[in-house]
Parts: C-alpha cells; sequence; structure tokens
C-alpha cells in the first residue's frame, strides 16, 4: 500500500518536471484525432444513407443501410475490370519494380571509382522528386504518335511501319504504368539497400576473395544474404501497399477515355463516384473494401516472412 | 570503396571475370543515366524550339529555330503568374509549418523516460497504417469549413507521422547531457528546444524540409479535390495538369485546330506546355544537390530505425 502511494506521488512528479514534453505530443495527437481518427470513424457513411445537405453528424445519425452499398459495387458492371487492373497494376509493379533497384544497388556498390559512380546515383534519385504531371508531360511528348521522338526514331529506322499509339491503346497501359515507375523510382528505392550493402563488414569479402570466391560468387554468397533482412522488410511493405501502389495520381494522369477499360483502378472510380458524382457512402464502401484488402495482404505477407525468414514487422 | 581500391592495387590483378562483370556494370550505368536524363533534355529542347516547328518533329538534341517565344508567352500569362504565386506561398508556408510542428512532437515524443510513451506509440502506430479513404476525410474537411480554402493547402499537412518517426530517431542521437546541463543552468524546455535542440538538427530540417516542400510543390490533387471551386487557389501543379490533359486529347484528335488556334503565333500550346514543365521542374532541380547529402542521411535513418 505504502509503496503504491509513493510510485503514484514519483510518477506525479516525473509528469510535472515533463508536462511541457506531454504538451508537445498532446498538440500531434490532437492533430492526429482530427485529421486521422475522425475520418476513421468517417467509416461508417458507407452503410449509412448519407446525404450531403445533413453535415457532419448526418455521418452519424444518418438511417442506416447495412450492407447496401457493398452489394451495389460488387454487381456493378465495373467491379471486375476494377479489381483486375488494380490487381495486375500493383502485382506487376512488384515484379518488376522490386527486384530492379535491388540489382541496381548490388551494381552500384560493385562499381569502382568515386566520380561516376557518384553521378549515376545523383541522377538517379532525381525522378523520385518529378511529379507525376511532369512526368506525364514527358511521357506525352515522347510518345505521341504525330511528333514523339520514340515513334520517330521507330518509324524512321524501319522498325515499325505505323506509330505504336502507346498512350491511347488499352492493350499497352500496364506496360506503360509499370515502365514508368520504375523509370521514376528505381534509385530512389535503391537508396536503402544501398545502406544496408555499405553496412556489410568489408572483411568477409576480403576471406571471401582468398578463399578463391569470383566477383558473382561473392555478390551470391556474401552481398545478396547480407541484405536480405532489408529485402524482407521492404517485401511486406511493398506487399502491404500492394494496392495503393496501383497509383492513384498515376492512373488519374495516364488514364484516358481510350484506354480506361485497363487504367481505371478502384481509388480512381471511388474519386469520380465519390467527389465527382457526390455518391459518397457508395465510393466510401469501395474504399473500405479496398482498405480490407490491403489489411489482409500485409498480414498474410508478415505471417509468410515470420516463417520463412524470421523477419517480421510486427 | 577503400576496399576495392585497395584491393585493386594491393591484393589481386582484376580478372576476365571483374573486367567483363565492370564493363557490363559500366554500360549498365550509362544506359540508366541516358534513360534518366534524355527526357528533361528533350524537354529543355522543345520549351526552347517554335512551337509550329517543333509539331513537324524530328528536333532532337538541339532546337531547330531558337526562341524564347514559349517562355514569354508563359510569363504573360496572368493565371499562370497567379499559380506560381499560390504554389510558392503554399511551398513556404506548408513546409515551415510542418517542419516545425512535427519536430516540436518529435521531440516530445523523444524525451527520455517519457511517461505514457507506450500509448502514444500505439496511437501513432494506428494512424499510420489505417485511414478513413478519401470520402471521410472530405467530409472531415468539409466539416471543419477548410474546403476551398488556402488553409486546406497548409494546416493537414502540418503534422506528418513518417517525417515525426524520422526526427525522434534523430533527436534520441542528441546526448541527454546537455538538455540537463542547460536545466541546471536554468533554461526553460522551450528555450531548450530553440536554442539547443534545433541548431543541433540542421540535417534533420534539411531532409524534412525538401521532402515536404518537393510534397507541396508538386500536389495538384488537393487542389483539384479541397479547392476546385476557387480559381485564385490554383497552383502551378494544378493548372499543368490540366495543360496536359488537354493537350493529350488534342494530339489524339489532330494537329489542324491546334495549329488554328496559335495562326497568330508560332507558339503552341503544347510549346508553352514544355515551358511552363521546366520552369516547375526549375526549384527542384536547383535545389536538390544541395540537400541530397542531407536526405540519404536522413532516409537512411528512417530505414534503420523504422
Amino acid at each position: 500500500m505504502k509503496t503504491k502511494v509513493v510510485t503514484k506521488n514519483e510518477t506525479f512528479k516525473k509528469f510535472k518536471k515533463q508536462y511541457t514534453m506531454h504538451i508537445f505530443v498532446w498538440l500531434g495527437l490532437l492533430f492526429l484525432l482530427i485529421f486521422s481518427v475522425v475520418p476513421m470513424l468517417g467509416i461508417v457513411v458507407a452503410f449509412k444513407e448519407y446525404d450531403i445537405r445533413s453535415g457532419f453528424l448526418g455521418m452519424f445519425t444518418g438511417e442506416f443501410a447495412g450492407f447496401k452499398y457493398f452489394i451495389q459495387f460488387f454487381t456493378d458492371r465495373k467491379f471486375e475490370t476494377l479489381l483486375r487492373n488494380t490487381l495486375m497494376i500493383s502485382v506487376l509493379k512488384l515484379i518488376f519494380s522490386f527486384p530492379l533497384p535491388i540489382m541496381f544497388a548490388i551494381m552500384l556498390s560493385e562499381m569502382k571509382g568515386n566520380g561516376f559512380k557518384r553521378i549515376v546515383q545523383t541522377v538517379s534519385y532525381l525522378p523520385h522528386f518529378i511529379s507525376w504531371v511532369i512526368v506525364t508531360g514527358i511521357l506525352f511528348s515522347f510518345f505521341s504518335t504525330t511528333r514523339g521522338v520514340f515513334n520517330e526514331i521507330l518509324v524512321n529506322w524501319g522498325i515499325v511501319d505505323e506509330p505504336i499509339p502507346i498512350l491511347m491503346e488499352a492493350e499497352y497501359y500496364y506496360g506503360l504504368a509499370v515502365s514508368s515507375e520504375v523509370w521514376k523510382e528505381m534509385g530512389w528505392n535503391a537508396i536503402i539497400y544501398l545502406a544496408a550493402i555499405a553496412g556489410i563488414d568489408p572483411t568477409l569479402y576480403e576471406s571471401a576473395h582468398i578463399d578463391g570466391a569470383g566477383r558473382l560468387q561473392r555478390i551470391w554468397y556474401i552481398t545478396l544474404p547480407s541484405i536480405k533482412g532489408a529485402i524482407s522488410i521492404l517485401l511486406i511493405l511493398a506487399i502491404g501497399g500492394l494496392l495503393s501502389s496501383a497509383n492513384f495520381e498515376q492512373a488519374l494522369l495516364l488514364g484516358n477515355s481510350m484506354n480506361i477499360s485497363r487504367s481505371e483502378i478502384i481509388e480512381v472510380y471511388v474519386y469520380k463516384k465519390g467527389l465527382g458524382l457526390g455518391r459518397y457512402s457508395f465510393a466510401a464502401a469501395a474504399g473500405l473494401i479496398q482498405s480490407i484488402i490491403s489489411f489482409i495482404l500485409v498480414l498474410s505477407a508478415n505471417t509468410i516472412s515470420k516463417k520463412l525468414s524470421n523477419t517480421s514487422l510486427f | 570503396m577503400l576496399f576495392f581500391k585497395k584491393k585493386a592495387k594491393n591484393i589481386i590483378k582484376p580478372t576476365l571475370e571483374d573486367r567483363i562483370i565492370d564493363t557490363t556494370i559500366f554500360i549498365f550505368m550509362i544506359i540508366v543515366l541516358v534513360i534518366t536524363l534524355y527526357p528533361f533534355y528533350y524537354t529543355i529542347v522543345l520549351s526552347f524550339n517554335e512551337g509550329i516547328d517543333a509539331t513537324k518533329g524530328g528536333i532532337y538534341f538541339w532546337p531547330r529555330t531558337f526562341t524564347l517565344d514559349n517562355y514569354k508567352q508563359f510569363l504573360s500569362d496572368a493565371s499562370w503568374i497567379n499559380a506560381i504565386f499560390v504554389s510558392v506561398a503554399k511551398t513556404v508556408i506548408g513546409t515551415c509549418l510542418c517542419v516545425f510542428f512535427t519536430c516540436m512532437v518529435a521531440y516530445g515524443l523523444s524525451f527520455p523516460g517519457l511517461l505514457f510513451k507506450k500509448y502514444y506509440g500505439i496511437m501513432l502506430l494506428v494512424c499510420m497504417y489505417f485511414s478513413g479513404g478519401l470520402i471521410p476525410y472530405y467530409l472531415t474537411l468539409r466539416a471543419l469549413g477548410l474546403l476551398n480554402t488556402f488553409l486546406v493547402y497548409v494546416i493537414p499537412t502540418m503534422f506528418s507521422i513518417y517525417y515525426c518517426l524520422l526526427a525522434v530517431a534523430f533527436f534520441r542521437e542528441i546526448p541527454f547531457d546537455l538538455y540537463e546541463s542547460a536545466t541546471l543552468d536554468g533554461a526553460k524546455d522551450i528555450t531548450i528546444y530553440t536554442r539547443i535542440i534545433i541548431p543541433l538538427s540542421k540535417p534533420l530540417m534539411a531532409t524534412i524540409s525538401l521532402f515536404a516542400a518537393v510534397g507541396q510543390w508538386n500536389a495538384w490533387t488537393d487542389t483539384a479535390f479541397y479547392a476546385p471551386a476557387r480559381k485564385e487557389l490554383r497552383t502551378l501543379a494544378y493548372l499543368m495538369r490540366d495543360v496536359i490533359m488537354r493537350n493529350q486529347i488534342d494530339t489524339s484528335a489532330s494537329n489542324a485546330s491546334q495549329m488554328a488556334a496559335a495562326k497568330y503565333s508560332q507558339v503552341t500550346s503544347q510549346s508553352v506546355q514544355m515551358a511552363a514543365m521546366i520552369i516547375a521542374v526549375l526549384p527542384i532541380i536547383l535545389v536538390y544537390p544541395f540537400l541530397q547529402k542531407y536526405f540519404v542521411k536522413g532516409v537512411m535513418l528512417g530505414a534503420v530505425k523504422g
């Protein structure tokens, strides 16, 4: 009993000493409460007959609609296309844009001499800082069928007879989305691997060298196993973010009426129906389904990785 | 690096395998450089070429008919100038608010022996991994009366959990003794924060500033989603997107309409767009090399801790 009182007093004393810090933290939490927690609670609109005129509290007081909007989304004639595009683009991006930065980082770390290496590194980060709007503009001027460099060269060199309508035909969209993503983010995503490689003990390489291991063998038996941890964690993160990696901004900017059958993803649909047409409950329901799928994906990736390599996020 | 140099000099001569690998890497890196840089260069070249002339194609390495008209046209358009002004204001104010507020919260969280730290951490993680999605977020902003105001650009981005965790990892490295000796000298918490912590955290501040500033400068969805009704709030990125989308349709239809529209000048909307793109990218390219050494450290810090 006595000790308890003492601890309580001590806690209070400690708190008194650090109360300014707590105020700092509370301000942050207040921010999260308003801009993060309230929207989370706002998910109820997906289950309500929500009318924008009923204002903010209408989200909570509105008539209960049950799973009506979820069923509407599942039976929407576009549902299959949306799900297919979202999954296909995400998976293709995972397949191509996940291993490439690893490869790039290893190659970069194998380079001798500092000057050229630093130039390549600096240049490779640059596109990460350029907006998708600019990237889209560049893509349009590059691949345009009437005056783009790409098609001009192909036609002039006789590789194709007709310019390839990369931006306008649905069948090219997946390739366009994946390759522009790789172009933009490869160098940036390599940073973490470069850090991991820099942390490898050089004596490992030396002793392997003395034992007669060639360059490739050293990469295979030392570099790769040493960065396995980093690879697993990033893979879990990538799978967790799989659906959002379909990239809303990219899809909205590169999508057009000609390639819509391949470019429209769930998030774009949510935006069009929700903010565009004011079907808030329906759009919220569609958005929630996307979040649920993502959540299941990250949980399963985490479990698998825990079993395989003992690495996990939580 | 040092190791490789030493090895090359002292230990062993490069083998055939080494030479093949080195050459392959060199060629690969050249390709990466060209693919990354040429699109920017091409855009610069087009932005300095006469618009009508450019539609004929065949321009690869330098402008065929050099002109500054595209830039003049761009800078004479009041809506572009206004957009630049909004973008700059949004970037400066948004970045300052974000860095100041996020670092303040992070400093509180990094305080050694902070009570209830576990609960604070849980709330942070929950908010990092879950969100309500676009619609509930929009409705919340609407309820707060932020829609179609300038504040919608800077208030919701004031705090970032990711930057906050980065800052916490950084602050933890600062020795606690500094804090204690300052307290003994009679300094208040706020004084310690502004006079000791902030000056010590320049690399961190530089990293967060760069990320926040680039994010603000590049964002167009905030205009499109939360402030579409007010023309005077349109940003450079948003206008750019408008022009690019319009040009895309033009390209798909025919050049005829565009030619007709540009009858009175040698400028096309496409060529002005190129100039606009260069102007929009310029600040990033100018700032980027100076901050690079900081952000690489910053990203690695986040990677190791998080």
